[in-house]
């Protein structure tokens, strides 16, 4: 858990980077800092490791504020993932993923263990890479290894500043999926920073959109999308916000909202799973060709017919 | 075999060619015959040769990479440009100069001679020290001090790995200038085995030169090729194989 009270930084001269920001973020959760670039996000996850100062306020990690922790000690009790993914060119792979052990004085056969369960864990074989040097593997493995050593010592917060950022879109997008993957096992308290809406709202439990140090909005992604609560949120998540929402909701949440009668004999239409995303309906709905679509019901049932009007009317209410 | 790999071996082929030339030229002649006939004086003259030499960049090691370091620290960062152009003032006055001014301060003798040569080998060590720490990634550093680690840590675990070869570089380029130098230490009494070059040159004697100049040159090849093995050891694998592989790819 990581609680922000009242925090605020000014740099010498006035300037201030972060202005009056309170925030809680649950054990388990996995919250986005988004914002324009010089919108104070970087800089308000430094300060909850202590990489920067805070002139006003406090933050607590764990219940502890970290004011009265040591840094060096604190530091390594939280996971930290860097863009350039920071690798120590002199180290090998496996010296590279066990920093923080080593700093924690961990027995070799404990670090031997760790390193193969975390390769496991990012599904890049132990033996194959144990010797290696960051040098000799590609950007994608580079950060996989970032994470990697984020992990090492099982930290309960990870704080990641736009870990996948530098990698092409293809790689980026096969790392968050298999990031979300290890989330799902792990369930660490996260907090990481993006300036790209749809990795914020891929990866997000919640997201804090930030401009000019302030918050803007704390929210699920759904509800920042669907009912932005200023022109300056509105502008940011787009004009296609409504679209990108229906990502966000599954076929199973527009049933919840219907009473759809089970189909007698073979449908005329492709037939949805219910955990298929509404963006995916709506897409095949709106060829000229197909009027309607089925969903596979709880108990095994086709039911349907679904229309685009259907989803329309799914869309008012959550934008309501 | 490419054209620049071509080059170099022609190079490399006449290079020997022409120590050997110059070997079978000394002997026929007997050019050796003052380091052979007197092995006494000629050990008295490299054992303070030696002595200079060690001295002079020992003393230059033990300022120049803390100098180097901590001007590097963030607190004394501002501090550079004035140590450096300090330095460099050093490297620019001609070596005879430094002799000559360090004499006027020491008198005649061995202690004006590791002076000059000390303050003449802080330069290579201390811009070298300086460039290796400055090109360790900013971001291997924010990583280290995320995870953690302490500023001795980062500094022995990180910074001064990354940075070993440029600081090798620059001491093997400091020491094997000042085993040249050092020559020049008998003009103001200093001896060493510039007192058989010096000879030689005013007596037009080549047994003097030869038993002089011959080992002072062999003394910085072997010192040179030391460093280039120490290099070997110092260097931490990853970044010798990081580098090749740089190499390679240009």
């Amino acid at each position: 858990m990581i609680e922000f009270t009242n925090v605020s930084k000014t740099y010498p001269g006035g300037v201030k980077a972060i202005d009056d920001v309170s925030l809680t973020i649950e054990h388990g959760e996995f919250v986005v800092l988004l914002g324009p670039s010089g919108c104070g996000k970087t800089t308000l996850l430094r300060m909850v490791n202590q990489l920067e100062d805070i002139t006003e306020g406090s933050i607590a990690v764990e219940g502890k504020n970290i004011h009265d922790l040591n840094k060096i000690d604190m530091r390594r009790e939280i996971g930290y993932v860097i863009q350039s993914n920071g690798l120590f060119p002199n180290m090998t792979i496996e010296e590279n993923v066990m920093v923080v052990p080593n700093l924690l004085g961990w027995s070799k056969e404990k670090r031997a263990e760790r390193f193969d369960y975390l390769m496991d864990l990012i599904g890049m074989p132990p033996e194959n890479y144990r010797g290696s040097f960051p040098h000799e593997l590609s950007g994608g493995q580079q950060q996989r290894i970032g994470v990697a050593r984020a992990l090492a010592a099982d930290p309960p917060v990870m704080l990641m500043d736009e870990p996948f950022g530098a990698l092409d879109p293809i790689i980026r997008s096969r790392i968050q999926e298999e990031f979300m993957d290890i989330q799902k096992k792990l369930k660490k308290t996260i907090l990481f920073v993006s300036h790209d809406i749809d990795e914020a709202i891929k990866l997000a439990d919640k997201i804090v959109l930030l401009k000019d140090g302030e918050i803007q909005q704390f929210d699920r992604p759904a509800e920042l999308l669907n009912r932005p609560v200023n022109d300056f949120v509105s502008e940011f998540v787009g004009e296609d916000s409504v679209l990108k929402s229906l990502n966000l909701y599954q076929v199973k949440d527009l049933q919840a909202t219907l009473d759809l009668p089970a189909v007698e004999g073979s449908p005329d239409g492709k037939v949805f799973h219910p955990h298929d995303s509404l963006r995916h309906v709506l897409a095949h709905l709106l060829h000229p060709s197909r009027q309607y679509v089925y969903v596979e019901g709880e108990d095994g049932t086709t039911n349907g017919p679904v229309s685009v009007e259907h989803i329309e009317a799914f869309v008012r209410e959550i934008t309501a | 075999m490419n054209t620049k790999a071509f080059i170099a071996w022609v190079v490399k082929i006449t290079f020997w060619v022409l120590i050997a030339a110059f070997f079978w030229w000394t002997i026929s002649n007997n050019l050796f015959s003052q380091l052979l006939e007197n092995p006494d004086q000629f050990l008295g003259l490299l054992g303070r040769h030696l002595q200079i030499v060690l001295i002079s960049s020992s003393m230059a090691l033990a300022t120049a990479i803390p100098a180097g370091i901590l001007l590097t620290r963030p607190k004394f960062r501002k501090y550079e440009w004035i140590v450096v152009n300090t330095a460099n003032l050093g490297q620019t006055i001609p070596s005879l100069a430094i002799l000559a001014l360090a004499m006027g301060f020491f008198g005649i003798g061995i202690q004006a001679a590791i002076f000059a040569l000390y303050v003449y080998s802080l330069l290579p060590i201390l811009q070298n020290t300086i460039a290796g720490l400055k090109s360790v990634d900013p971001a291997a550093k924010d990583a280290a001090t995320g995870m953690g680690m302490t500023p001795a840590q980062i500094l022995f675990k990180i910074e001064l790995p990354m940075a070993a070869s440029s600081m090798i570089a620059g001491i093997r380029t400091a020491i094997v200038l000042n085993i040249g130098t050092t020559a020049l230490a008998y003009l103001i009494g200093g001896g060493g085995l510039g007192v058989w070059i010096f000879t030689g040159i005013q007596l037009f004697d080549n047994t003097y030169l030869i038993s002089g100049a011959v080992p002072v040159t062999l003394l910085a090849i072997t010192a040179d090729q030391f460093f280039r093995f120490l290099q070997l050891f110092l260097v931490p694998k990853g970044i010798r194989k990081a580098q090749k592989a740089a190499a390679a790819a240009a």
